[in-house]
């Protein structure tokens, strides 16, 4: 089962808001793309080969922000009520 | 300007679809596990038109929900969105009841009030998507009504409604008290401030049973429905895929419009 | 404009038993929630071990949304195919120890925030705080979206992820090697299926923790508990081992699943729910100041959590923090002084109870448990043993300690194991 199937079960309040920005032209110029591995709803995805970021299926966990040393990501919660909401947890 | 909203409690419309199943024999929804319901969106629409009034002319906003679990949080939202009032129309008198027996228990409780120049209500409740009760408190209570409306206007004690029909809406201009049921072009629903979230949580919020409003149990519930629901199942669309050729670009389109052609509605 | 005796924000753990404490000693309380409703945004293993939680909710088993009792807690190795476990069980039937519970959060939450509210504080779920009221150097409330809501002092329960203590001044921001990265899907499975499986009764149940191949090595482990009709199935990996080795925690968690002695307990399980979450995991070391001028802070924003390897516990500490902090804001209250000086009684209190003694004491296991040894070679090397002792191949069978010496070959030596020994010594 792909990640993207497993959001598929999750109930989202989504936001029209961002809550995380990703500054994509610092990602151009960089070469681990820590980013790509610790995001466990693979958010961050190469296409055409460039970072591109989407919010929707975000989990919260905070792991890309301890994880990018190039100060491409400015993140923060969503506002309240909004986001993942766990039924089970 | 006294105005009375009508909410319903519905399950959440956002909820994965995989999370929504039915009994089929008993006919009933099988709530998923951990979702709370939610105010019905259009209902929500309703508590924004009656605050945009407010703020316009003054007055005073009352929400009444007939549900029973999760009307406390329902009409918490509402209070916290800004509605001056709620009340909790409750009783297991009222379980089973359908949505004339829904209406005419909601007639009684607006006459109960008492006091009103407008009731609101959402153009239609969205898990069944009846959008009757609305016009049926109209009926009961022998005031005028417009359905589906996106703008509401009070001036000089009348009423002026935008109402949505197929290629654009129609004015009407009434006078009061009215009933009026929103639908979602009205726009959007306001998101409740901090303030307002706590002065929800501290509010008194009453309980009206069927005695309380002075109902005999045999005109509401199970033995005073009018329609009965015969069969609840969960409809599976079947898919099918058929990749369309051609020589080239050109001939499969000419193909696929054939075959759009052919499909019968 | 109010102005409440005491605000916390996040209604987990530590914010719930902060606010009860405080609410029940008649303090005027505000709980801020960003979730939808408490719960929300909470996940994690997992099991409550420990009495903290039952000294603020006495038998709250009997109330609360529990799922099952803790009798059965297994510890596993694993390598690519075979599984070394050891399985203690216990039914708790002299009722001289209070058993873990395995929760979900979600559920249990609500619960907690429902008590909270029922003893008086006010719970305000959908409420981001994104700032604080200060004045001068002192903090005076908190601010949501530019909405300012006063009080004399605040209480930071707000997780892990606390983006509020760095605003704060308490600490710097957390590091990728202080953090793992837990991931987790929720499967539905009858209850009689469960029972059967795990060999449990009624609503006894089962913590079964993973380490080895579970983890490719890295410093880690998978975790299965059994829930009343599903099991919670997860792995948790160093953030910082997840960077460099170049791997996704949810690939972990596919071959976790697919190991054969994971795919025969949890088989036919229908997903619910995928989650994820971090956990600071470095103790002690990571702590920050915990109080200044208006303000304490506890719970996962703290680092309060233990992790030994075998067991993680942050709920309990999370408890017991919280309890220290609403005590601290009560006596703070009595002397109509917030300030830095009298909120020392907070930190002189978590020194008093198990929260700080017990960090101190397993100071060292964090530092212990990055050894990639434990994930890697011992796993391997224990497997192997087993089934040098286990296997007949026809041959005279040499003496245990010959197949012993022989199975080390190769993988580390005598005083590498005899150092790790010591270690483990020391920081268990
Ligand atoms: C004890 C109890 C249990 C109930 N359980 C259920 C249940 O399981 N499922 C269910 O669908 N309904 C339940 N109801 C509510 C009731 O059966 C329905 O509201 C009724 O059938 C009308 O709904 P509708 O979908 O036809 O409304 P529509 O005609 O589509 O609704 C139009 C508008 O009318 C107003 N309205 C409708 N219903 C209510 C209400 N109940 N309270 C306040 N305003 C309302 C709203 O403004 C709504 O937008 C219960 C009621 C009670 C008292
Ligand atoms: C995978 C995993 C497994 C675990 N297993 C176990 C286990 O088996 N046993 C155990 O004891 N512990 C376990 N833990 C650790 C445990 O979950 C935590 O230690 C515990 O939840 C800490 O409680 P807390 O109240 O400090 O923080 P949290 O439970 O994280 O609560 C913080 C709350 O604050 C809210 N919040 C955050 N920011 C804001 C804001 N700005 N405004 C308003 N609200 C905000 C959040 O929504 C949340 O509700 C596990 C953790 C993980 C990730
Ligand atoms: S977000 Fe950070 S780690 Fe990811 S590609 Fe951009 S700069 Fe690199
Ligand atoms: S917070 Fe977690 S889930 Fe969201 S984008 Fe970052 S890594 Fe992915």
């Amino acid at each position: 089962m792909k990640v993207e199937d497993k959001l598929a079960l999750n109930k989202f309040e989504v936001d029209r808001e961002v809550h995380i920005r990703v500054d994509e032209q610092i990602c151009d110029r960089c070469e681990p793309k820590d980013c790509l591995y610790v995001c466990p709803a693979e958010c961050y995805v190469i296409r055409d080969g460039h970072v591109t970021f989407s919010y929707e299926g975000c989990l919260e966990c905070g792991s890309c922000r301890f994880s990018c040393d190039r100060g491409a990501i400015t993140w923060v919660n969503p506002r309240g009520g909004f986001g993942i909401c766990y039924q089970y947890g | 300007m006294e105005i009375i909203v009508c909410i319903k409690p519905v399950l959440d419309p956002d909820m994965p679809p995989a999370k929504f199943s039915v009994d089929s024999k008993t006919n009933r929804v099988i709530p998923p596990e951990g979702m709370p319901l939610v105010i019905n969106p259009y209902d929500a629409l309703a508590v924004e038109a009656a605050l945009k009034i407010k703020e316009a002319k003054g007055g005073k906003i009352t929400a009444v929900t007939l549900a029973g679990s999760f009307a406390t949080e329902i009409l918490r939202k509402a209070v916290a969105m800004g509605a001056d009032e709620a009340i909790n129309i409750n009783d297991p008198a009222f379980e089973d009841s359908d949505t004339f027996s829904t209406a005419f228990i909601l007639a009684e409780v607006v006459k109960k009030i008492g006091k009103y120049d407008l009731v609101l209500c959402g153009r239609q409740a969205a898990d069944w998507d009846n959008g009757v009760v609305g016009s049926v408190i109209a009926e009961y209570l022998n005031i005028p009504s417009v359905i589906r409306a996106k703008g509401i206007v009070v001036t000089n004690g009348k009423l002026r409604v935008e109402r949505v029909v197929a290629n654009g809406f129609e004015i009407y201009e009434m006078g009061l008290p009215a009933v009026v049921t929103l639908s979602s072009e009205m726009g959007q629903a306001r998101i409740p401030t901090g303030w307002g979230i706590i002065n929800a949580v501290k509010k008194k919020i009453p309980v009206w049973t069927c005695s309380d409003l002075g109902l005999d149990p045999v005109r509401v519930g199970k033995t005073a429905a009018r329609n009965s629901l015969v069969k609840l199942y969960t409809f599976s669309p079947s898919r099918s895929c058929e990749m369309i050729t051609g020589k080239d670009d050109k001939e499969a389109a000419g193909k696929l419009a054939e075959k759009i052609m052919d499909i019968k509605p | 404009m109010e102005n409440f005796d005491a605000i916390v924000v996040g209604a987990g753990p530590a914010g719930c038993a902060a606010a009860y404490t405080m609410a029940k000693a008649g303090l005027n309380v505000l709980v801020l929630e960003r979730g939808k409703y408490a719960g929300a945004k909470n996940t994690w293993g997992g099991a409550l071990f420990g009495s903290a939680m039952n000294e603020v909710f006495p038998e709250f088993w009997k109330e609360a949304p529990v799922e099952r009792s803790v009798s059965r807690h297994a510890i596993s190795f694993l390598t690519k195919d075979a599984c070394l476990s050891v399985d203690y069980k216990d039914s708790h039937s002299d009722g001289s120890s209070t058993p873990g519970f395995i929760i979900l959060r979600a559920k249990f939450d609500q619960w907690m925030a429902g008590k909270v509210e029922k003893a008086g504080a006010i719970i305000a779920a959908g409420l981001e705080v994104d700032d604080f009221i200060r004045e001068g150097k002192a903090i005076r409330g908190v601010k949501v979206g530019g909405e300012e809501f006063p009080a004399n002092v605040v209480i930071l329960a707000d997780g892990v992820n606390s983006l509020l203590a760095v605003k704060a001044g308490l600490r710097g921001e957390f590091k990728a090697k202080d953090l793992k990265q837990g991931v987790k899907e929720v499967l539905r499975l009858p209850r009689e299926v469960i029972e059967d499986r795990f060999n449990l009764r009624g609503t006894d149940g089962a913590v079964m923790e993973f380490v080895g191949h579970c983890t490719l090595g890295l410093p880690g482990g998978g975790f299965i508990y059994t829930n009343l009709d599903s099991l919670s199935v997860g792995v948790v990996v160093q953030l910082s081992a997840l960077l460099e080795k170049r791997v996704k925690a949810s690939e972990l968690l596919e071959e976790f699943k697919a190991h054969p002695a994971v795919q025969s307990l949890i088989r036919g399980g229908e997903l619910l729910e995928y989650s994820a979450h971090l956990i600071p995991v470095s103790g002690i070391s990571m702590m920050p100041k915990l109080f200044a001028d208006g303000i304490m802070i506890t719970g996962d924003a703290a680092a309060m959590v233990l992790g030994t390897g075998l067991i993680l516990e942050g709920a309990n500490f999370a408890v017991a923090a919280g309890v220290a902090a609403g005590n601290a804001a009560i006596r703070a209250r009595e002397k109509n002084d917030y300030s830095s000086a009298a909120l020392q009684s907070y930190e002189q209190a978590l020194k008093d109870t198990f929260v700080l003694k017990d960090l101190n004491t397993f100071r060292e296991a964090p530092h212990f448990l990055e050894n990639e040894r434990i994930y890697n070679a011992y796993p391997q090397w224990a497997c192997d043993l087993m089934s040098r002792i286990f296997c007949s191949n026809g041959k005279p069978r040499k003496n245990t300690f010959q197949v012993v010496r022989e199975s080390m070959k190769g993988r580390f030596n005598i005083m590498q194991l005899f150092s790790d020994f010591m270690r483990a010594r020391r920081a268990m």
